[in-house]
């Protein structure tokens, strides 16, 4: 399992385009992908997911990857997060 | 019994309409969140007001901060996002009245927000307003409505699972 904090710096936070773009990306990837905000888990294949975590800017999110693929999905996923949010 | 029958028969989950307006084909939408399908299959409606109904019994999972997009989950398991103008986050809920609250349950018709079309229009947005099934896998069939005029209420999607 790999896990990773990442503090949103995005003025809007994960709204529907963000969103959209890493459940394509995760989709991609075997292992399950699980970002928590406020003791929330939410999967983060499932738009409406991670839309409903209300994370904005300032918000401290906690990314957990695990499966097979877990090195390489969690580096496209850390990356992801700090290019778009 | 007329095919309508045999469709009811299929069990298949109607959504209406959420704002009334002249409906396009997703692909059309100015956006590639919406027009690619990466948020999930659905329709879109230009809209002629600003008025965002229910479109089926269920709660509100998600009421966007910014009171531009709004996300339904029925008891049949339809996430459904309605998402009103393109960009619209950007207006950070200016502009947008919102009545609907998070964990509230609705009624098909209920009104959820009021959107200022023409202002939002003027700011420079584009107001077509797309309706998502956010898990569109979890769906055999998904047919929607792309073209003409609808009020809001009238059916514009079935998904038969």
């Amino acid at each position: 399992m790999k896990t990773f904090n990442y503090t949103i710096n995005d003025e809007l936070g994960i709204h529907a385009r963000p969103a959209g773009l890493l459940v394509k990306l995760v989709s991609g990837y075997q292992s399950a992908t699980t970002i928590t905000k406020d003791g929330k888990e939410v999967d983060a294949k499932r738009i409406m997911g991670l839309m409903g975590l209300g994370a904005t800017k300032g918000t401290v999110v906690t990314v957990k990857v695990e499966g097979p693929d877990e090195d390489e999905a969690v580096k496209a996923v850390e990356e992801f997060f700090k290019g778009n949010l | 019994m007329g095919l309508f029958d045999f469709m009811k028969g299929k069990k298949g989950i109607v959504l209406a309409a959420p704002v009334k307006g002249e409906c396009i084909p997703i692909s059309e939408v100015a956006d590639p969140t919406f027009a690619e399908e990466i948020l999930g299959k659905g329709i879109a409606i230009k809209p002629a007001d600003g008025k965002v109904y229910a479109p089926v019994d269920g709660v509100i999972s998600t009421v966007f901060p910014t009171g531009h997009a709004i996300g339904i989950t029925t008891s049949d398991g339809v996430e459904l996002l309605i998402h009103v103008g393109l960009d619209t986050v950007q207006l950070k809920g200016q502009h947008f009245n919102v009545i609907a609250k998070a964990d509230q349950q609705v009624k098909t018709g209920d009104l959820l927000l009021e959107a200022d079309v023409e202002e939002i229009s003027r700011a420079g947005y584009d107001t077509v307003t797309p309706m998502i099934i956010c898990n569109s896998d979890a769906f055999a069939k998904i047919e929607c409505k792309t073209e003409g005029m609808v009020n809001a209420g009238d059916e514009v999607i079935t998904c038969t699972k």
